[in-house]
């Protein structure tokens, strides 16, 4: 036991803890800037899908449909090392210079992440009824302004329990950015696991990190949903 | 106000209007009438293209409701239109369903467009509500703010489809006193409805409808003592039944 213990207390100082709390801000960092893509693609979606025109709404199922029947690990790969060599040389450099793993891996995560975002949202509207539409429409608000005011806000209330849920799956995703060489949390994990050979401790540890900030997420969630249903009060 | 001209319209196949001549002059209560699926709801949605027509005219305040140059948000805007189930927005609050479209449509001053709200409120009897939200309403006080809601764009005209029919029996009187308030005040009045008391009150025409076309024009009085047509006959003695 007390081996055990002195082991997690190595892990969690000094260097080793340093690149865990760099880990941790990078997994934070990348879940924000992902979530916030997805969230603003997702809503673009939506919007687009609305209009009913034909064209428009199969290339939203389309994105939708490739989003999620392609694993997420395979488009991280794909953005990294497929499509960013189909950019200008000079942009390609650049990137590099900026931190591109980080960047595709926002791309890639944030991307995919929007096409469950837009489906939550979608049901979530779905059960509003017309007459919220017509109401609006007879108020004088056009297309987009009803959305914005009546539609949207609605629709995400409802949405609301699974945007939680897939936000908590998006944070877990992040791990995946290990594979194209972000140094997030778990890929911080496994360094200090092969200079410590303390897998255990390590993993732990991680863990438990991952555990804390999705129970977090869900707690504010849940905290925000009560908010909401409290000023509906159904 | 609003003149409807050879007004024709289909779902498909189905002629929902017929020929449709009729005019609502300033200042006059019409209470349109007749069986179901007659095509009331049909007619009254077509005066702020709710509904398409396919043929014919209509014109609102001397506007050319289906023009080629019509802004259609902006007319909607100056239609003040009641529904049925009121269609409140269950995400605001009576002050905000009332505010939202001067204060985003008009860009009025909030403040201005806060004080106004709540002379429309207490106009329906309403003000003590003004921070509930719809759902902690019942139907009556939900069409009443409704009624506010559509008066706070200053429309010339006001209408109504059914706008009792979704009530409780005890809770129509409400609605319909604050409608007769508006027809006092001088407002342009188009209503579908079955309130066949209301129409006898306040009504100075009553339209009845079947079958897509208006086929009796009359005074309320008229109307309901000796109506012209057979089917107006036969639907004036089937709710006297
Ligand atoms: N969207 C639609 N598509 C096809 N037919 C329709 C549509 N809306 C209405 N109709 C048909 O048009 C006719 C007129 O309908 P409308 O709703 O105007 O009748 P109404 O007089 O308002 O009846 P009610 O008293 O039941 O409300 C009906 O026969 C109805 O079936
Ligand atoms: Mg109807």
């Amino acid at each position: 036991m007390s081996q055990f213990t002195q082991g997690l207390e190595k892990v969690l100082q000094g260097d080793y803890l340093d690149i865990i709390l760099r880990g941790i801000k990078m997994t934070l960092e990348l879940a924000a800037l992902s979530w916030l893509l997805a969230m603003v693609i997702a809503l673009s979606l939506v919007v687009i899908r609305l209009t009913n025109h034909k064209v428009a709404v199969a290339a939203v199922a389309g994105y939708v449909s490739y989003h999620r029947n392609i694993p997420t690990l395979v488009q991280l790969m794909l953005w990294y090392f497929g499509i960013s060599s189909l950019f200008p040389y000079e942009l390609q450099m650049w990137l590099v210079d900026q931190n591109a793993e980080f960047i595709f891996a926002a791309i890639a995560l944030g991307l995919c992440q929007a096409a469950y975002f837009s489906e939550d949202i979608r049901s979530g509207m779905r059960a509003i009824s017309s007459g919220q539409t017509e109401a609006a429409r007879a108020l004088g608000f056009g297309y987009l302004r009803s959305m914005r005011y009546i539609i949207l806000p609605q629709g995400i209330r409802n949405a609301l329990p699974s945007l939680i849920n897939h936000t908590i799956l998006l944070f877990k995703n992040t791990s995946l950015a290990m594979a194209i060489g972000v140094v997030e949390l778990t890929y911080a994990t496994r360094e200090v696991e092969n200079y410590t050979f303390l897998t255990f401790q390590s993993y732990l540890v991680c863990t438990l990190v991952y555990l804390f900030f999705s129970l977090l997420l869900m707690f504010c969630g849940a905290i925000f949903a009560k908010k909401l249903n409290k000023v509906y009060a159904r | 106000m609003i003149i409807f001209s050879k007004v024709n319209k289909w779902y498909g196949e189905y002629q929902a209007l017929v020929d449709v001549n009729a005019e609502v002059k300033k200042g006059e209560v019409v209470v349109v009438c007749g069986p179901s699926g007659s095509g009331k709801s049909t007619l009254i949605r077509t005066v702020n293209r709710l509904e398409d027509i396919q043929g014919g005219q209509i014109l609102y305040n001397g506007h050319d409701v289906y023009g080629v140059d019509s802004n259609l948000n902006t007319l909607r805007s100056r239609v003040g239109f009641v529904f049925q189930n009121f269609n409140l927005f269950p995400h605001m609050s009576v002050l905000d369903n009332i505010t939202l479209a001067p204060t985003k449509l008009k860009g009025l001053n909030a403040s201005y467009v806060k004080t106004k709200a709540l002379e429309l409120l207490d106009m329906v009897g309403m003000s003590h509500k003004a921070n509930a939200y719809p759902n902690q309403l019942s139907g009556g006080q939900q069409q009443r703010v409704a009624i506010a809601r559509a008066l706070a764009m200053e429309p010339p005209a006001m209408l109504f489809d059914e706008p009792t029919s979704a009530l409780d029996p005890e809770m129509v009187g409400e609605v319909l006193s604050v409608m007769k308030s508006l027809a006092k005040e001088g407002m342009t009045m188009m209503c579908v409805t079955h309130e066949m008391n209301f129409a006898r009150e306040v009504a100075d025409k009553v339209w009845f409808m079947d079958a897509g076309r208006i086929l009796e024009v009359a005074e309320p009085e008229t109307f309901f003592q000796n109506p012209t047509h057979p089917r107006a006959q036969s639907f004036i003695s089937d709710i006297r039944a």
